[in-house]
């Protein structure tokens, strides 16, 4: 056995002392996961990461309505809100630094404050041509907002007696309205106005007008979030291991037909150890390496970017599993190419099929259904499925046995024809 | 009660009827030799004569497919113990460029067993024997020619082998190294060992070995000691005279004797004698000559 670690811990010297396989190794993967991560932030369950609308508004009314207004679209977390000048705005949206921009015309505040006299309060917008389908979202939460404002009216009882008087003392000057709609009024503001003065002090004006009372059930997180990941990073991080694994099994494979074209595998067999202890030394090392790797990459995702798996030990059963099929996976590469070169291209070629078909370069559940069966045969796949399992898919014991136990079978067929077809000499 | 000679050392390695080919190519044809312990051994031809082939089936890194190895009374190479008892110094420089030259040594005498003080004792005595303690945390890679083929001499005698197989030691060095290391096989040879060395520099096999063994496409054509190898095949010298400013050539088996029979002749103004040598013979046994 100590023959073995000597040969293990030769192998992880020279791939510390090699700059370049190390980083491809070890930073890479992690440059991996942190640069998709943040491109698809906003996927998951987490509202905080979920991208809001750039919009400008524009106030030409400058009122304390309209004022207040603004305010309320600055606060809301679907818009990012700037405001400025009408020109400034338009500008922005044409060089697409913002999807839509915002004009509170002069009356908006009236309006606003006046419903019943002057109609509902108008807003001009100016959307950027090609974001469309965001344009839709915005007509909503505008709607949504300027119904807020008349709504938080209602529910204040002096602010609608307020109310009231103002629009009577208008009626009263101006007759140039619908007599029939102005003679309504002018009955029904002040029996309004004195229904308000006789309600008791702890009731809102008008039980329909007030807040929409939304009593919170109180669920259990899990079932609801089952299947479903936390994050972008989530889904990221198993991707970014997956690609660490295949550097590790690319680079230690290849390492493999180095040391016959070299050489040293010369002198490795001429010593008193068995072609069993090298494999295992080589092995060893790969399968050290691996496990240093998705430890690092899961370690740096739980404790920087909110990855946290439902299960550590379903994660350590995952990292084992896909550990031995990578070991397996070296093995094989090592005899697809008689030279260092040959390995190289041949063995890449056919990792980047795997990553391509398994998941590895557009997550699984992206991809057309037919793909989706193709991946099957990628240990890719079988991989990232058990990664996942652990962290968000909540998989039970029984339903990591699937992955975890066809990434073992793949490791032991790999590993049985790696051994059996593998060069010892250089022709 | 059996008369044992005292002066035949035992037989260190005995190679029976070794053959083996690669497709249609037979690199080892039929051969059989015994070296004694204590012995430095030749094994001369050109490239492509079956040596390297024939030091891969020692020690174990080739089957032959017909035939047998038999190292220090009958143990074969495919025995691990039995390994242990060869260091080998591979032709192609068997050596890891980013490790350091103590930790290529080291390494391969894990390999070979030793661990804690004996090892540190035998990684310091082996880079010294080759000069290159002053160098050993330097990166292989940083070696030069000469320093790489010493430092995979140092890693072949790590452990302390009764039998050396040095495959072609001095290829692409430069004179000074070659000197080193002609020294430290010396030194080898005064210690004991049993060094089996292969070569297709004739100069070097007359210089080191006791006993040469001439191969050439897969055959051991001849099998003496250096003089017996030129008695029997060298041929004639030559003896080269100048007189009156013309050169008269003269193959002669006892060129002294010549040379008295030509002074009386006439005065000569110059003479040189060629001995025979083992490119002689090689040519001689094969029609071509070794560095064809």
């Amino acid at each position: 056995m100590r023959r073995v670690i000597a040969l293990a811990k030769k192998d992880l010297r020279l791939l510390f002392r090699d700059k370049a396989g190390f980083f491809f190794t070890f930073f890479l993967p992690l440059i991996y996961c942190m640069f998709f991560g943040a491109i698809f932030a906003g996927g998951g369950d987490d509202d905080s990461t979920r991208g809001a609308i750039a919009v400008a508004v524009v106030d030409e009314d400058g009122t304390a309505s309209s004022q207040q207004f603004t305010k309320d679209l600055s606060d809301a977390p679907e818009l990012d809100v700037e405001v400025m000048g009408r020109e400034e705005a338009a500008n922005q949206v044409r060089r697409g630094e913002r999807v839509a921009y915002i004009v509170l015309p002069n009356g908006f505040g009236a309006r606003l404050d006046n419903p019943f006299r002057g109609g509902m309060p108008q807003m001009e917008t100016g959307i950027d041509p090609t974001r469309q389908a965001e344009a839709g979202m915005l007509q909503g939460i505008l709607a949504k907002y300027s119904y807020q404002s008349i709504q938080s009216m209602f529910s204040d009882r002096e602010k609608m007696r307020k109310f009231i008087r103002e629009s009577l003392g208008e009626l009263q000057k101006d007759d140039a309205g619908d007599p029939v709609t102005t003679g309504a009024l002018k009955l029904f503001l002040p029996a309004l106005d004195m229904f308000l003065a006789a309600m008791p002090e702890d009731q809102s004006a008008f039980g329909g007008f007030g807040e929409i009372d939304i009593k919170q059930i109180d669920t259990q997180r899990a079932p609801e979030r089952a299947g479903r990941p936390r994050s972008s990073y989530d889904v990221s991080f198993p991707q970014g291991v997956i690609w660490g694994l295949l550097g590790c099994a690319a680079g230690f494979g290849i390492s493999f037909v180095v040391e016959r074209t070299r050489g040293t595998l010369v002198r490795l067999r001429s010593a008193p150890i068995s072609r069993g202890q090298i494999i295992a030394g080589k092995a060893m090392a790969c399968f050290a390496t691996t496990i240093v790797l998705q430890v690092v990459l899961f370690t740096v995702g739980t404790l920087a970017f909110r990855v946290r798996p439902d299960s550590y030990v379903h994660l350590a059963l995952a990292v084992f599993c896909a550990s031995f099929a990578f070991v397996g996976i070296m093995m094989l590469l090592s005899v697809l190419g008689k030279t260092e070169q040959a390995a190289g291209g041949i063995g890449w070629a056919v990792l980047l099929v795997m990553a391509m078909t398994g998941g590895g370069m557009i997550p699984l559940m992206f991809m057309p259904g037919w793909l989706q069966t193709i991946s099957n045969i990628s240990p890719v796949k079988w991989a990232i499925l058990a990664m996942e399992g652990a962290i968000f898919r909540g998989f039970s014991l029984q339903e990591m046995m699937l992955p975890c136990g066809i990434l073992v079978g793949v490791g032991v067929l790999c590993l049985a024809i790696g051994i059996r077809a593998f060069r010892w000499v250089q022709e | 009660m059996p008369i044992v000679s005292a002066t035949i050392p035992p037989v260190m390695l005995h190679l029976t009827n070794l053959r083996k080919s690669f497709g249609d190519l037979v690199a080892v044809d039929d051969l059989s030799l015994e070296i004694h312990a204590g012995e430095v051994f030749g094994l001369l031809g050109p490239n492509g004569a079956g040596k390297t082939t024939t030091v891969n089936m020692i020690v174990g890194l080739l089957n032959p497919d017909a035939g047998s190895v038999s190292v220090d009374g009958g143990g074969s190479p495919a025995d691990a113990a039995v390994r242990g008892k060869i260091g080998m110094a591979p032709q192609a420089l068997a050596l890891y460029d980013e490790l350091s030259g103590e930790e290529n040594v080291r390494f391969f005498g894990q390999l070979q067993g030793l661990s804690r003080k004996k090892l540190h004792e035998r990684v310091r005595w082996s880079l010294d024997f080759v000069g290159l303690w002053d160098r050993r945390g330097d990166r292989a890679k940083t070696y030069s020619g000469g320093m790489k083929r010493r430092l995979n001499l140092a890693i072949a005698v790590v452990h302390d082998p009764p039998m050396l197989l040095l495959d072609e030691p001095t290829v692409g060095v430069d004179p000074q190294s070659r000197n080193a290391i002609f020294d430290n096989i010396t030194a080898l040879k005064d210690a004991g060992r049993t060094i089996i060395y292969t070569t297709h520099y004739m100069e070097e096999a007359e210089r080191l070995c006791a006993r040469v063994g001439i191969m050439d496409r897969g055959r051991l054509l001849a099998l003496d000691t250096v003089d017996g190898l030129i008695t029997a095949y060298g041929g004639n010298s030559v003896l080269t005279v100048e007189r009156a400013g013309k050169e008269e050539t003269v193959e002669t088996d006892d060129p002294l004797a010549e040379l008295n029979r030509l002074q009386d002749v006439g005065k000569l103004e110059r003479f040189r004698v060629d001995r025979p040598d083992l490119e002689r013979v090689f040519l001689n046994l094969t029609g071509r000559h070794l560095r064809d």
